[in-house]
């Protein structure tokens, strides 16, 4: 263990000075790119940089409680920036870089919501957006008082001793129980809910953290994962920045086209902890060519965590059986339960112990009552999310939010010493999901031998690759669509099985009745799709009147999701 | 020039009838073509052609033109 526990840190900003003189040429954070040499920050060289940036920053006329939308792409400087927002007791909140399938206009609709729901004060980006995010800043009543471009700033030239002084003194001042940054919880652009986090909420869930990690100071963590996902921010940044250890941060756009760096990271760097959502258990498992592998060595890894989505059995399976031969420690699987509204984790799996299963009967699941399979079950096996960190409480609710009695499926209801205060100018939200201090996460499972079993969503949310999409959205872009029925759309997250994930599918209604038309029909609500940057995988089509409504006079998603995936009516076209 | 075969492999994995393919196309363009199934694309491609990319290969490929040269390089055409 280093020094973690000994010191009080009141700030970040305190706590990473800390490790600069410490630890000031260990790394912090190695910038990872492929086929390149890493960028590596020493601790020391890290913090001096952050000052230098948290100079321009202020002398921009940011302010303290000031939002910072970081909209960047993956970049070495990113991590200084960020740090030197913090610095002067501003803002920082990561937002996507957005893909470019996207519409510009629907972003620029996505950011204004945003800003206007978060508040976002400044805009940080690169150039190539300033066409798109400009007009924002010019429209009347917006919150947003200027867009910026950091990477182009010169550090040197527009470094001043007495500014650094000056914010040194500021910073002092700051609370622990002021806020330091905004993070969004899952859901579309524009409609994410905002999360501010003290600097004493993070400090005490990386504490709490690190305990159920066991984390040391050899520790390395690896991370391809997105710094606007709370598992990217907290976990893989956040986590190890504060404890002086290393942090190695792959693009996410990269990963995901040559999945193997991750695996190159970790055998290079010796890395040791890493979150991955269910998805990436498989792309690994199964997408990467032997020949590849040739030189990976996963020995090092002691902890490799499951997050984000639905934890399935089959995946982690899948993945032992592949890199056992790459030296990978079958013990090393884990997985954990979290969300942004608790900063990140409540539970985790132990360190150096097989992941917990429980072979559960499906049929009772399927009715809320947890009962263990016999041979007579259709067997579902449930993977644990671990137990209960240090600071957290669980319930387990029914739809009264009253509490149910053990061996019983229900709402996950948390508390955590790391609990966000609300959202950001949305008290009716919060008012929605916090009682008497519990988080009502709209997650369904259940608790057995102190270990929490996640397996499924009170809504209709489809979780694709750890990415949380509303239904309404996509159905609300569909329902535009030249012969789609208004009104007469449903998606939903259809199991696929070889990804470990979900996939979107459609079942629209049409008056369209020959094999041409359907697919040229079909291809524009693919298109319509892309154009708010969601992959429609399958669509089914429909005569008109064919969808079941719901006693509110909607098409019912379960209910026609249910009737779809019989397979038992012809009248249905898919593809 | 983007060859038949190709537009045919990329077709089938995305299992769409047609698109107009050019030298420029980007994935981002084809309906289908996101992230998850990138990697299918290429490994249906690996395997029609037998070659085999390396991920440094795949990192540096810009659009649908990039594949056809990096494949025509493996072909030695």
């Amino acid at each position: 263990m280093n020094k973690f526990d000994k010191v009080n840190s009141k700030t970040l900003w305190e706590r990473w000075q800390f490790n600069a003189s410490n630890f000031p040429d260990n790394d912090a954070i190695v910038h990872w790119i492929g086929g390149e040499e890493p960028y590596r920050w020493t601790y020391k060289n890290l913090i001096e940089t952050a000052k230098k940036f948290s100079v321009i920053v202020r002398e921009s006329g940011i302010k303290p409680g000031e939002v910072c939308a970081l909209i960047i792409r993956h970049h070495h400087l990113f991590y200084p920036l960020y740090m030197g927002i913090l610095r002067i007791g501003a803002l920082p909140a990561v937002l996507a870089y957005p893909n470019p399938r996207i519409h510009p206009d629907k972003f620029r609709q996505g950011v204004e919501g945003m800003s206007q729901r978060s508040g976002l004060d400044w805009i940080f980006t690169e150039h190539d957006l300033d066409p798109i995010i400009r007009p924002l800043i010019e429209k009347k009543n917006s919150t947003i008082k200027s867009i910026v471009f950091p990477l182009e700033w010169d550090l040197e030239k527009n470094y001043n001793k007495n500014s650094d002084d000056h914010i040194e003194q500021d910073n002092l001042l700051i609370k622990e129980t002021d806020p330091a940054l905004l993070q969004h919880s899952s859901g579309t652009t524009g409609l994410q809910k905002p999360v501010v986090l003290s600097h004493k909420a993070i400090l005490q869930h990386v504490k709490n953290c690190a305990t159920a990690l066991e984390l040391a100071s050899t520790d390395k963590v690896i991370s391809w994962l997105p710094l606007y996902h709370d598992m990217g921010l907290i976990a893989s940044f956040h986590l190890p920045l504060a404890y002086g250890i290393t942090g190695v941060h792959i693009s996410p756009f990269e990963w995901v086209l040559a999945p193997v760096l991750m695996l190159e990271a970790i055998t290079k760097e010796k890395g040791t902890l890493s979150w991955i959502p269910n998805f990436a258990f498989n792309i690994l498992a199964d997408k990467i060519d032997d020949e590849e592998l040739e030189e990976i060595s996963l020995e090092s890894l002691r902890l490799l965590i499951n997050c984000s989505e639905p934890v399935r059995h089959d995946s982690i399976v899948k993945f032992t059986n592949k890199f056992i031969n790459y030296n990978f420690n079958p013990q090393a699987t884990g997985a954990c339960y979290g969300m942004a509204e608790t900063t990140f984790a409540v539970t985790q799996t132990t360190p150096g112990e097989k992941i917990k299963t429980f072979d559960a009967d499906r049929t009772a699941l399927s009715k809320g009552i947890v009962r263990a399979a016999d041979k007579s079950s259709v067997i579902r096996v449930c993977v644990s999310s671990g137990k209960l960190i240090d600071g957290c409480d669980i319930r387990i609710v029914d739809e009264n939010r009253k509490d149910l009695p053990p061996g019983f499926v229900g709402e996950f209801a948390v508390k955590s010493v790391s609990m966000f205060d609300g959202y950001r100018n949305y008290p009716e939200k919060t008012a929605e999901v916090v009682e008497d201090g519990w988080y009502y996460s709209g997650d369904y499972g259940f608790i057995s031998e102190n270990e929490c079993f996640a397996i499924g969503r009170k809504k209709d949310i489809i979780i694709v690759a750890g990415k949380n999409i509303y239904p309404e959205d996509i159905e609300d872009a569909v329902g535009k669509v030249e012969n789609v029925i208004p009104g007469r759309v449903v998606a939903f997250g259809e199991e696929d099985l070889e990804l470990g994930t979900e996939q979107i599918s459609i079942i629209a209604e049409t008056k369209f009745e020959n094999e041409t038309d359907k697919n040229k029909l079909r291809l524009e609500i693919m298109k319509a799709g892309m154009g708010i940057d969601m992959n429609i995988h399958k669509v089914y089509l429909v005569p008109p009147r064919w969808l079941i409504k719901s006693s509110a006079g909607k098409p019912s998603r379960n209910a026609n999701k249910e009737r779809i995936l019989k397979k038992e009516d012809p009248q249905v076209w898919s593809r | 020039m983007i060859s038949q075969e190709l537009q045919k492999v990329i077709l089938t994995e995305l299992n769409i009838d047609e698109f107009d393919f050019t030298d420029e196309t980007k994935a981002t363009e084809v309906p289908g073509w996101d992230s998850l199934n990138h990697v299918n694309i290429i490994l249906a491609v690996e395997k029609y052609f037998k070659v085999r990319f390396k991920s440094v290969e795949i990192l540096r490929l810009k659009n649908v033109g990039d594949l056809q040269k990096l494949i025509d390089s493996k072909l030695q055409k």
